[in-house]
């Protein structure tokens, strides 16, 4: 990879993260929403640094530094490290990269030809089972959800997470009565009956996402993948909590969502 | 386009435009062109170099316009959001940890680390482990540093612990981690603890066992004269160049495990004492999450044994195929080949003492 090439693979990266946060919001689909700034940084430095080098480059630097270069090092470095085992010859030539930096364009293409979705209804299906387990200990003061400031006839709105929470380890069964609304995806459920309203919860980027769901069987399943703000009640179960494995939820009123602003949770 | 997941986050007039704009940017490039040296040695390979960028773009804004909307298999869409996402999530810590390393390189005298750490490496790796608390950022950041602080003169084996505890014991990780496993003091302690023990213990046996030629480290020659600031934009070019092409190996691995492998094939192995701790361990190695997420994702494994949770905080950090990829193109492989497995038998026992010890 000569020195031009190393230039204008760093201006086409800094490009496509600069695309997907400033041109789009598609950044979201993969990352926190609070790393938008350290990406648009991050893209400028990789812009900036690619001009550089390519200026430079067509100044014709190179070839004086690659004289200076040549002689002494090329000696001292002969013997002491593993050229063999290094196809691209590493060592000698600092102007050259190693061909693996081809594969920087690889995210470059991901962004502007494929620019991947959020992760929806596949990713629950294949991780079944896995729904966002409890918590060791539940601790009062970890609900984050308003639930207990709420009136009492208050429809409260909630994350499925803060939802699920609730329902696993809310031992005093405060869910219990309360209309709550949320907002989700539909996912099929696989063994038949009913479907998920479903959303992941994302701690850093969508390789760690968590998936949170609710089972619904009293409305037809709408169609994969697409957004419903659903209200309705909790399925208060009959044995201890802690050994549901589904938090089932009666809706009353479903309505579905154009355009959910944030994919994860 | 109907069975995308967020159909209007992906808005294509506006980025298709942005691939013409792409497209007329290089073209205000070629103005530049022909450069002066127009026909000298290089200059028709440089030209051929531009001729096939213009080629990938177009190539790229072709796709764009008829590919994107055929490209619907959700498996295919799934992999490459996470690959997408691994990349992008890791750019700015690669960028920062680069430009970071490039400033030592550039602007850091060798004098200066003399006065900081202790000539003699046996106590050299303990002040390096101490003051992996100091880098906030993950592993992405400290591959190329550690890298700088091997040309300035410091000792390989505290550079090498630097390495390994910066990413696992740094002020953003352990506040992470203590919001995953919030009322769980203990789990904090226990990966600062077990982390930074292992940290210096692999440093103090690379002391004794490590030898200088597994490394491969291009003492960069730059001539007495040469521009500091030249000195500055040569190095992160450079470690751009090799540390992020093998993050992006590491991110397609971690991508390809993470979208093949289904997570309750883990739970079944939950409920046995030791293996459970070893499969977290494979987990953390495979699935590559960065450092300062990983406390999340722990938390979440519920099934699993508080230890076999530590496990997968320690050796995350320390060894996984993200990092395994960039050691490489910064040490070269003879070198990963002896640390990685150094890493994570010295990582393992770490857990197990300090897991016994604390949880």
């Amino acid at each position: 990879m000569n020195r031009i090439a190393q230039g204008l693979t760093l201006v086409l990266l800094g490009a496509a993260a600069l695309t997907s946060t400033v041109a789009t919001k598609l950044y979201l689909n993969w990352v926190k929403q609070g790393f938008g700034p350290f990406l648009i940084a991050a893209g400028v430095v990789m812009v900036l640094l690619g001009l550089l080098v390519i200026v430079a480059e067509l100044r014709g630097e190179r070839r004086e530094a690659f004289a200076d270069e040549r002689d002494p090092a090329a000696e001292a470095h002969g013997g002491a490290s593993d050229h063999g085992a290094d196809p691209s010859g590493h060592g000698h030539d600092h102007s050259r990269a190693p061909a693996v930096a081809w594969l920087l364009l690889l995210p470059v293409i991901a962004v502007f030809v494929v620019a991947p979705p959020a992760l929806g209804a596949y990713t629950v299906e294949s991780t079944a089972g896995s729904s966002a387990p409890p918590p060791d200990q539940p601790r009062s003061g970890r609900f984050d959800d308003g639930l207990a400031e709420a009136g009492p006839n208050e429809v409260v709105a909630m994350d499925i997470r803060q939802f699920v929470m609730r329902a696993w380890i809310d031992e005093e069964r405060l869910l219990a009565g309360r209309e709550v609304e949320l907002t989700g995806f539909a996912v099929p459920a696989s063994d038949g009956e009913g479907w998920y309203l479903a959303r992941l919860q994302m701690a850093c980027c969508a390789a760690d996402a968590v998936v949170n769901k609710v089972l619904i069987t009293n409305e037809p399943a709408p169609e994969a993948d697409t957004w419903w703000t659903v209200r309705g009640t909790w399925v208060e179960p009959a044995g201890e909590i802690s050994d549901v494995s589904e938090h089932e939820f009666a809706v009353t009123e479903m309505e579905s969502v154009t355009n959910p602003p944030d994919p994860y949770e | 386009m109907s069975d995308r997941t967020t159909p209007a986050a992906a808005p294509d007039p506006a980025a298709s435009s942005l691939g013409d704009t792409l497209a007329g940017g290089w073209d205000g490039h070629g103005d530049d062109l022909p450069p002066e040296d127009w026909g000298k040695r290089g200059g028709q390979r440089r030209t051929g170099t531009v001729w096939l960028f213009a080629l990938f773009i177009t190539a790229m804004a072709l796709a764009h316009a008829w590919l994107s909307d055929d490209l619907t298999s959700q498996a295919f869409l799934a992999w490459a959001t996470i690959f997408t996402a691994i990349s992008f999530q890791a750019l700015p810590f690669l960028v920062f940890g680069v430009a970071l390393s490039a400033a030592l390189t550039a602007f850091v005298p060798p004098s200066a680390y003399q006065r900081f750490i202790p000539a003699k490496p046996v106590r050299a790796v303990p002040v390096a482990g101490v003051s992996g608390a100091l880098l906030p950022g993950c592993e992405c950041a400290s591959v190329p540093i550690a890298g700088s602080l091997i040309k300035g003169g410091v000792a390989p084996a505290a550079a090498l612990t630097f390495l390994l505890a910066a990413p696992a014991i740094n002020p953003i990780v352990m506040i992470a981690t203590a919001v995953a496993f919030a009322g769980q003091p203990e789990m904090v302690l226990a990966r600062f603890a077990a982390s930074l023990l292992a940290a210096v213990v692999i440093g103090w046996i690379w002391v004794r066992f490590g030898r200088a030629d597994w490394l491969r480290l291009p003492a960069r020659p730059h001539s007495p004269g040469e521009s500091r600031w030249r000195v500055f934009r040569e190095s992160m070019l450079h470690d751009m160049m090799h540390a992020g092409g093998y993050l992006v190996v590491g991110g397609l691995a971690a991508a390809t495990i993470n979208v093949m492998v289904p997570r309750e094939w883990l739970l079944t192995v939950a409920g046995i004492p030791v293996v459970s701790v070893l499969v977290l361990a494979a987990l953390a190695i495979l699935l590559s999450i960065c450092s300062e997420a990983d406390a999340f994702v722990a938390v979440s494994l519920t099934d699993f044994s508080p230890t076999a949770k530590l496990a997968f905080m320690v050796i995350g950090p320390i060894v996984d195929l993200k990092l395994i990829a960039m050691q490489a193109g910064v040490f070269g492989w003879r070198f990963v080949a002896r640390f990685a497995p150094l890493c994570l038998a010295v990582g393992l026992l770490s857990t197990f003492l300090i897991g016994g010890l604390l949880l």
